[in-house]
């Protein structure tokens, strides 16, 4: 029982863990809480499938085709609808909501609401300590570790990736130092895109492809992010396994309770907030109280 | 008799220089006289029902900016008070068998208790942790829903309510004319000095503790009031469809609200409504297009974002009125002085 | 300045009154108003059996109503339900005042019908839902009959109907098992999403169950729409369980049959999944949902009635894939409407009424009757039994959906067997063989 709670927790939370860090990762640097975040996910997905579908190709194609494609949508629509907007948080929000949407309607559109699936990266099972695991989530969990290593990599040793700390941590100033914040702003929406996309390669075989796929991540999604701390990229990756634990729990504990999940981990996240309400590792600026 | 000639004499001075003056207060006398007069003209039923739902959703909307436009407590998870409103009235009529212009009032208040439990825990969060936060409530509350169905309905929902009144005309004057009078009152707390600190606060928590005021005691009367007038839209909803589902907590419906407001134009009262009147209908008009209507909207919507962050009411009003550089007034913009100081308007 | 304001209050009233102003159509044609989720695959399902149904009797010259002959005239209305119940109503409302349609069928998800119900009934026009299963539909009939005697159900017949056949179906695959591989005492999981209509089967299998000699290895109550369901099967097999009866109406059923398949998890999956009705269940599951058996309406090489080929095979050239069993509108249409309207020669719907709640007939999915409650009043609910509808049971075997239930099967000690056409034996799946045969 305990083995399957903890190789549960530990697939859902890097689930979690890779689309919180792109999440994180947007709004430390350019402040936007970027609501279409799991839309672009889905139309990853979609890519992949419509791939994988209809020219039968493996889903790695898939994925090296969805990836880049995803990218420079994101940026694109960034560039064309946020980014004039930028200064007016509330209407940022709203206009991530309704491009959102937007690219569910269009995938509706294009695709019909009918449920699809797409095959996996490797096929099978094998079984650790008594629990059977995919091999698709253990390329989940490896994902995860991975693409933390390499954003790390990134942030901490690479001239943009000083760029965007320095942006994260003062836009102003950084600015001032003769870094363009905008264009610091533009890359890093399509390192988050791209991270999206990517998650939506390697997390889509385990589930159902659809145009209403978005809506249940992003909230889990929000939750992680609070709960860690918005702009703070390890505090999302602890927390993303903290939720998934407790979802994991109230499926194996409480059986005839499994549609709660969602709402426990919500709750949790909530008593977490109480009482630290800047989320487990948060950076709360002077100015911004 | 001499006592009513002067009220009546009073009344219609007031009308001339208060009203007649500004063209955004003449469009808003206006659009009231066409609301209440369109019964006059036809009694499609179809058409009714949209109004009806239309003003329902007008009081939510105002609701909403009373909380998050003028207290800046960004509140994305607005539904629950709907929700809690509908269920609250819906209950209410169906076990105790209170006639709805009761329980509508009692449900509210329900969402004002609800509006304290949440603004509690959110006392100590800002900005998009609040934003955040609030959008978890509903959700936990529809898991609530689900869990006991015996009680709530399940994703059925509770039906059989009784409506308000037989005829849809009467249910038409009703729920307008509670629409106006809410709404009034909401732009009257604006108003007044509740108001200025709701927006002061908004503006700099820290410079309104540091006069005095206890902010907490401020922040929580936004949430129970706000919950009060959108419980009360739920209510009406409930009674309305008579019938209260989990339909009225999803997040859609949280979303939905903040859409309206932020396409009116927050921190007004009137631009959220308004922004209700013109989308509302417009969802329905773009029902000739089944396939594209949500697209088109979303796409209506990034497009006015674009144009007009501050919001489509506020970008028109600040088009047709503009400020007096001395004494602050609002004139029609195609004068050349102010109606009141008399300073050069450029 | 002056003329920017006018054009203001001009733009907002046109928008009021576009909304208002639309001419009323001609009415020498019976319209007949189709209402579902226009966008998703059952409110397809309805619009295209009204189509084939409408075009067919149109192309014969029409309906006789008294001395003459009118065509049917179909109203297209999306009601949007699963996303959205305020548009169900919206649009229902303005097929009744706006588009003034003298029947409506449809409906799908059974809180939107409820709503819709309540406006079709105070506008007294008959409504025939064909895709709600909910009883409650049909008890407010009977507690209310002179408001409500206008709806009656289309299909499917109701849940507790859809549970007793499902309980059928899964004894039958039990005495398979137990048959061929040997198995003392079968175990079986309930598993049953967490919604409205699945909560009363809970105690209903508590109890029948053991009835029929079997035991319960567990109950799980996964949500609607959970995408990994991995959890839930491991403790199912942890559980030894044989048997694994199902009631999922929404999208689990996909993530459950798959993720089953591929952990070769050594139990049959029986009971209803509507998911795994559909033809594209096969490619959501990448080909894992092999062996699921589930209560079904249609199928291709099944056939309840005389009725049925002709129907299914003029859809499936028609429209390329098997119909749901929400396309019953065209039977509603073509054995139902207008039939009673050529012998009641008016449209008036309170004389249709008291001429459809006691009539029989043959259609595509069975025989329709109407029952009473056991009080004797009216329920304008669908028949259950054989001669009756029974529904059928479906299996997919490798990448087909075949139907393997009623086969051999007497629905009490002395009734007669009964097989439909068509109907073939069950498989069990391979790796289930493997596990047991030791």
């Amino acid at each position: 029982m305990f083995a399957d709670i903890i190789i549960t927790s530990l697939i859902n939370g890097s689930t979690y863990a890779l689309l919180a860090i792109g999440f994180s990762l947007i709004f430390g640097v350019a402040r936007i809480v970027n609501i279409a975040h799991t839309a672009f996910y889905m139309v990853a997905a979609f890519c992949i499938f419509f791939v994988t579908h209809h020219w039968g190709f493996h889903p790695i194609v898939g994925m090296l085709i969805a990836v880049p494609l995803v990218t420079l949508l994101g940026m694109v629509t960034y560039g064309i609808f946020i980014a004039p907007i930028r200064e007016h948080e509330a209407a940022v929000l709203i206009g991530t909501i309704a491009l959102a949407m937007a690219l569910q309607e269009v995938m509706l559109l294009i695709f019909t609401g009918n449920y699809r699936s797409v095959p996996p990266l490797v096929q099978g099972y094998f079984t650790i300590i008594g629990v059977k695991v995919f091999y698709q989530q253990l390329i989940t969990f490896v994902a995860a570790l991975v693409i933390l290593g390499a954003l790390r990599l990134l942030l901490m040793k690479t001239r943009l990736g000083l760029a965007i700390r320095s942006t994260a941590q003062d836009r102003e100033v950084a600015n001032l130092m003769g870094m363009n914040e905008s264009r610091v702003a533009l890359y890093t929406v399509g390192i988050s895109i791209a991270l999206a996309g990517f998650t939506g390669a390697v997390i889509v075989p385990l589930t159902i492809v659809e145009p209403f796929m978005w809506l249940h991540p992003l909230i889990m999604m929000m939750a992680v992010v609070v709960l860690g701390g918005l702009g703070s990229i390890k505090g999302s990756f602890v927390a993303a396994y903290i939720l998934g634990f407790a979802e994991a729990a109230v499926v194996f504990l409480i059986p005839m309770g499994a549609f709660l999940k969602g709402s426990v981990a919500l709750s949790i996240m909530i008593l977490v907030l109480l009482i630290r309400p800047e989320g487990l590792f948060g950076i709360v600026f002077e100015e911004e109280r | 008799m001499d006592l009513i000639r002067y009220y009546i004499r009073k009344f219609f001075k007031l009308i001339k220089t208060e009203v007649f003056v500004l063209p955004s207060r003449m469009i808003v006398l206006l659009f009231f006289l066409m609301l209440l007069a369109l019964p006059l003209i036809t009694d499609d039923p179809y058409s009714l029902r949209i109004l009806i739902l239309t003003s329902i959703f007008a009081i939510f909307a105002a609701s909403w900016d009373l909380l998050s436009g003028f207290t800046g407590q960004m509140n994305f998870g607005h539904a629950l008070f709907f929700g809690v409103g509908a269920y609250g009235a819906a209950l209410l009529n169906l076990h105790f068998h209170i006639p709805p212009w009761a329980s509508i009032p009692l449900g509210a208040l329900a969402a004002v208790l609800a509006g304290l439990i949440i603004g509690i825990p959110c006392l100590r969060l800002r900005g998009t942790y609040l934003a955040l936060t609030t959008l978890a409530f509903p959700i936990i509350l529809m898991g609530i829903v689900f869990a006991i169905p015996e009680v709530t309905g399940g994703e059925l929902g509770i039906s059989g309510i009784d409506r308000l009144v037989r005829s849809r005309v009467a249910q038409y004057y009703i729920t307008v004319i509670v629409m106006v009078v809410l709404v009034t009152v909401m732009w009257k707390i604006t108003d007044s000095n509740i108001g200025i600190i709701f927006h002061a606060i908004r503006e700099d928590e820290v410079a309104v503790r540091a006069s005095g005021i206890n902010t907490t005691r401020y922040k929580l009367m936004a949430f129970c009031l706000s919950g009060f007038f959108a419980g009360m839209a739920g209510g009406l909803y409930a009674h309305f469809m008579r019938i209260a589902g989990p339909s009225t907590l999803e997040v859609s419906m949280s979303f939905q609200v903040v859409i309206w407001a932020v396409f009116g134009g927050v921190v007004t009262i009137w631009g959220p409504v308004g922004a209700v009147f013109i989308l509302f209908p417009l969802l329905e008009f773009f029902r000739f297009w089944p396939e594209y209507r949500m697209l088109l909207f979303a796409i209506v919507i990034l497009l006015i974002l674009l144009f007009m962050p501050q919001g489509l009411l506020v970008w028109i009003r600040d088009k047709i009125e503009s400020e007096c550089p001395r004494c602050k007034i609002r004139n029609v913009a195609t004068r050349k002085n102010c109606r009141i100081c008399d300073a050069s308007m450029h | 300045m002056k003329n920017l304001k006018l054009l203001l209050v001009f733009f907002l009233a046109f928008f009021l009154i576009t909304t208002l102003c639309f001419p009323a159509w001609g009415a020498k044609t019976i319209k007949i108003g189709v209402i579902g989720p226009m966008q998703f695959v059952q409110g397809k399902g309805h619009w295209n059996g009204a189509v084939m149904a409408a075009e067919e009797i149109n192309a014969k010259g029409g309906v006789k109503v008294g001395d003459k002959m009118m065509k049917i005239e179909l109203v297209k209305a999306d009601s949007n339900e699963f996303l959205n119940v305020t548009d169900a109503t919206n649009a229902m409302e303005r097929l009744m005042s706006r588009d003034r349609v003298d029947f409506v069928i449809g409906g799908f998800r059974s809180e939107a019908v409820l709503a819709m119900q309540d406006i079709a009934m105070e506008y007294k026009k008959i409504f025939i839902g064909c895709g709600a299963a909910h009883n409650k539909l049909c008890t407010r009939v009977a507690e209310d009959y002179d408001t409500y005697k206008y709806f009656f159900r289309g299909t499917p017949i109701n849940s507790s109907f859809l549970v007793r056949t499902s309980f059928i179906q899964m004894a039958t695959v039990a005495g398979i098992m137990k048959a061929k591989l040997g198995i003392p005492k079968i175990r079986v999981a309930v598993v049953a999403e967490k919604a409205m209509w699945a909560d009363p089967l809970i105690p209903a299998c508590k109890g029948f169950i053991p009835k029929l000699g079997h035991e319960i290895s567990g109950i799980w109550r996964p949500s609607p729409v959970a995408t990994d369901v991995m959890a839930e099967l491991s403790a199912i097999q942890r559980a030894n369980t044989h048997i694994i009866l199902t009631f999922f109406s929404s999208s689990v059923g996909i993530p459950f049959a798959r993720q089953a398949g591929e952990l070769k998890i050594p139990a049959a999956l029986v009971g209803i999944n509507v998911e795994a009705q559909k033809d594209g269940f096969w490619q959501a599951t990448q080909g894992q949902g092999n062996y699921v058996m589930t209560l079904n309406t249609y199928n291709r090489d099944v056939e309840p009635t005389e009725l049925t080929k002709p129907f299914i095979d003029k859809y499936v050239k028609r429209f390329g894939e098997t119909p749901t069993y929400t396309a019953n509108t065209y039977s509603v249409i073509t054995y139902n409407i207008v039939p009673v309207i050529e012998m009641t020669g008016t449209l008036d719907a309170d004389r249709l009424v008291k001429v459809m709640e006691t009539r029989e007939y043959l259609d595509a999915a069975g025989k329709t009757g109407y029952m009473k409650d056991d009080q004797g009043r009216h329920l304008h609910d669908l028949k259950w039994g054989p001669g009756y509808q029974t529904s059928i049971g479906t299996q997919w075997q490798d990448g087909k959906q075949v139907g393997v239930w009623p086969y051999k099967w007497k629905a009490s000690k002395d009734a007669p067997e009964v097989t439909y056409k068509g109907v073939v034996p069950y498989k069990i799946a391979p790796w289930i063989a493997e596990a047991y045969k030791k």
